[in-house]
């Protein structure tokens, strides 16, 4: 079971972000667990201080940014 | 997170960072980084999260579009935290390379300050440029 966690106060890149994980796990038939965090001092907590935010596993892949789904789907396989 | 604009912002993710020694020429570093994000050229950052390894903020200052970096003198101590990191989206300053002595015990004047943040300014305005 894969966690994929969304670091960002709720913007319209924080949702297309998460639309975008969802998509490329979804893509690659994984099992995972999608989880929105919104606090600022638990996204703080990830050494993260700008937003949004990907982390997968804990480890924090990707700030301030919004990839591609294919992008994330790189993250996710083997060796991402 | 107060003053972050890249959630939703459009602007340039710039990153800056400072020596954190305890010579003048830290201080002015310092200044000069506060400077830059009080005029709004950047966001200060926190240099010891990188060299502490912290992988959250190792992974923002991946994902910049450019960090910053001033250095207080020829050990070029931040320099070496972003290569051993392997951070290539880098530009570096260092202080004494502007004339500015290293003397400890001795303060910062506003003229120091003055001169690497006009340096900075000039170093960003070549990348904006490209």
């Amino acid at each position: 079971m894969v966690r994929l966690q969304i670091l960002g106060t709720g913007c319209p890149k924080c949702k297309q972000l998460a639309a975008n994980v969802e998509a490329a796990a979804k893509a690659l038939g994984i099992q995972y667990t999608l989880e929105k965090v919104t606090d600022i001092d638990q996204i703080m907590g990830f050494g993260v201080m700008i937003t949004p935010a990907l982390a997968i596993d804990g480890q924090v892949k990707v700030v301030g940014k919004v990839p591609t789904v294919e992008q994330i789907k790189a993250m996710l396989g083997p060796g991402g | 997170m107060s003053g972050q604009s890249a959630c939703c912002g459009t602007a340039k993710n710039i990153l800056l960072y400072a020596c954190s020694g305890g010579a003048n020429v830290a201080e002015v570093a310092d200044k000069a980084a506060r400077q830059l994000m009080s005029e709004g050229l950047g966001t200060m950052f926190c240099l010891a999260g990188l060299g502490a390894d912290i992988q959250g903020m190792v992974q923002t200052a991946r994902d910049a579009d450019m960090n910053l970096v001033i250095d207080g003198c020829q050990v070029d101590c931040a320099r070496k935290i972003f290569e051993r990191l392997g951070l290539k989206n880098c530009q570096y300053l260092r202080v004494t390379d502007l004339g500015i002595e290293k003397v400890k015990g001795v303060r910062s004047t506003q003229d120091q300050v003055d001169k690497v943040v006009a340096k900075a300014k000039q170093t960003l305005e070549q990348v904006r440029k490209g």
